[in-house]
């Protein structure tokens, strides 16, 4: 390769599985920069080294994941983070992709998996697994049935392709049975997540504005 | 291994607590005030007619039993534990006798012409609240009715007066009593919540902990021995399962219904996640009536076990559970061999095979579809759809 090496960090409180990946990922030629323990560190050091990728776990005690992840993918424009965290945490997992996250891989996915997953990340793919597409699914959904007109929608291309990735067919799998380009499933994927974060930053800055928290900033 | 984890559909009890104290201890207290207030206007009433009375002293006597008779039920009704329903009878008995002592104090005319009160006057009313809040609606109705009867009798004959009295005495004693059993159901709902709340705290606080401990190093087991192969990705296969079940233990919401009937579907799916069978659901609750909620976990349980049997090994699966709002959807597919065309119809004429017969009917049952999709070598699908709780309640 003649670009530069993949640089990476992992956040996790857990310092067995934390030093494990660390090593894993630096084995297979990734640029591990940093680990770190909490969300305050995280922050704290991804300002710091500005990582291509930040494995983002989301237990990490006081403060979570989620929080760590929307200072981190709000501040570092070229820092994009994966959660990479226990299955079944779903509201977590959910707020952290609405909150800026590109993407989710249970921890118990391969090493093969895992760096896969890195490489799209840092290429600004979105990493779907099929309870992700099941929550962002069941999301719209919520939206849809409540009183915000403005939420956002899922085009009937969109649920078509959400719905398939949630019953575990791969991309390409995707795109044989809907007769679609690849590429066109991945842009399928990744416009429902883009979607659910603007709304979320939207619903965000409403909130401040409304609640006078963004003149105590200056 | 000796030890025990606690499975989080167990109860959490906490600590040992004091009695819980009746919720209705307020509506003791004013009964009580109410009977030491009402006292007062007796005695009062008595020394306005003192002058007039067949038997004054008789009437100062009675007096003298009710002020007695206030003191010993005052002390006794604010204590905190048990109000014997034998004293509250004998209450009942000594306020009427009271009254029936009237007979005795006031002249003839004074009982019927003259209508003046009866000794006790309105102090009797305290009992009929002490009904009320002893026993709930019936209580205070049958003491309202009891001492009305005996105002009748006392007096010896039935007008618009006394029967307005009546009403009165029953009407308070039942909306008393209304409002003592509402107010006993209330605390014991909000007790309810208190432990319900309890319990998930205690869920979490081991959640945290397994997924902090336990969690972490199968986690790591698993993934390392699958990387070095051989004998460690055996072991990495059974540390793998073990992982995945103890995930879904700790993260599965405690499998309660509402009150309504409703339930959670989620929890009952989630526990059936295992290293091959993924689970994938909404953040949200998805509520169906609790039988269907049984009956569909139940479902995909039978579906996936199909799929370990028939799928062929290392075939894996996805449940995908949706909830459209009107219908909830719920959605099994595998990766495994699939099965020809024919061999469902086929099993079903020869009559042994349970999927078509059961599943389907089943289904229907709970007023659903079920569509199967399958064709060799490229798996199975099958899509289960049922009313959603709020359209199976509409239908009734």
């Amino acid at each position: 390769m003649t670009e530069h090496p993949i640089s990476v960090m992992v956040v996790d409180d857990h310092p067995i599985w934390r030093d494990g990946v660390a090593r894993d990922l630096a084995e297979r030629g990734f640029d591990v920069r940093a680990t770190a323990g909490d969300a305050a560190a995280a922050v704290r050091i991804a300002r710091a080294v500005r990582p291509d990728v930040v494995l983002m776990d989301l237990n990490l005690g006081e403060e979570s994941g989620v929080e760590a992840t929307r200072k981190i993918t709000g501040e570092l424009a070229g820092t994009r983070v994966l959660v990479l965290s226990a299955s079944g945490e779903h509201n977590d997992v959910l707020e952290a992709v609405k909150a800026g996250a590109s993407g989710y891989l249970v921890k118990s996915a391969s090493a093969e998996e895992l760096v896969a997953a890195v490489r799209r990340t840092s290429a600004g793919d979105a990493v779907f697994t099929a309870g992700l597409a099941g929550l962002v699914l069941g999301e719209y959904r919520r939206m849809a049935s409540g009183p915000e007109d403005d939420a956002p929608k899922l085009t009937e291309r969109e649920t078509e392709v959400l719905r398939l990735v949630a019953k575990g067919l791969t991309a390409k799998q995707i795109a044989d049975r809907l007769v679609l380009s690849h590429r066109t499933v991945e842009n399928h994927v990744q416009s429902t997540l883009r979607k659910l974060q603007l709304h979320n930053r939207v619903e965000l800055a409403r909130y401040a504005i409304e609640h006078g928290l963004d003149q105590d900033q200056d | 291994m000796t030890g025990r984890v606690r499975l989080p559909g167990e109860r959490y009890r906490g600590p040992d607590r004091p009695e819980p104290k009746d919720p209705a201890a307020p509506l003791w207290r004013s009964a009580v005030l109410l009977r030491i207030i009402t006292f007062f206007f007796a005695a009062g009433v008595v020394f306005n007619h003192r002058d007039e009375y067949a038997d004054t002293t008789l009437g100062w006597v009675t007096v003298g039993v009710m002020a007695v008779w206030t003191a010993v039920t005052s002390v006794y009704y604010l204590r905190e534990n048990s109000r014997a329903v034998w004293f509250i009878l004998l209450d009942l008995a000594i306020c009427c006798g009271t009254m029936t002592m009237s007979r005795l104090v006031l002249t003839h005319e004074q009982l019927t012409e003259l209508a003046v009160p009866l000794v006790p006057t309105v102090w009797v009313t305290a009992v009929v609240a002490v009904g009320a809040v002893r026993a709930g609606l019936t209580g205070g109705t049958a003491f309202g009715l009891v001492v009305a009867l005996f105002n009748y009798g006392v007096r010896g004959y039935v007008d618009t007066d006394l029967t307005r009295d009546m009403v009165l005495l029953v009407g308070i004693g039942g909306v008393l009593g209304l409002a003592a059993t509402t107010s006993r159901q209330s605390a014991e709902r909000l007790a309810k919540a208190l432990r319900v709340e309890a319990a998930t705290a205690e869920r979490e606080r081991l959640a945290r902990t397994i997924h902090d401990s336990v969690l972490q190093v199968l986690a790591r087991v698993g993934k390392r021995g699958r990387e070095l192969g051989g004998e460690a990705a055996e072991l990495a296969a059974m540390a793998g399962r073990q992982e995945v079940a103890l995930r879904a233990l700790v993260s599965a919401a405690p499998l309660e219904s509402t009150e309504d009937g409703a339930a959670d579907l989620r929890p009952r799916l989630q526990v059936l996640a295992t290293d091959r069978f993924q689970v994938s659901v909404p953040a949200t609750p998805v509520m169906v009536t609790e039988p269907a909620a049984v009956e569909l976990a139940y479902l995909v349980q039978e579906a996936l076990q199909n799929v370990d049997r028939h799928a062929g090994a290392g075939a894996k699966a996805w449940v995908l559970l949706e909830d459209l709002g009107d219908e909830v959807v719920l959605s099994i597919r595998d990766d495994g061999v699939g099965i020809p065309a024919g061999r469902i119809t086929a099993a079903e004429d020869e009559g042994r095979m349970g999927i078509a017969r059961s599943i389907r009917g089943r289904v229907s049952d709970l007023g659903g579809i079920i569509t199967l999709e399958t064709a060799p070598d490229s798996g199975t699908e099958w899509e289960i759809r049922v009313p959603s709780v709020n359209t199976a309640k509409g239908a009734k």
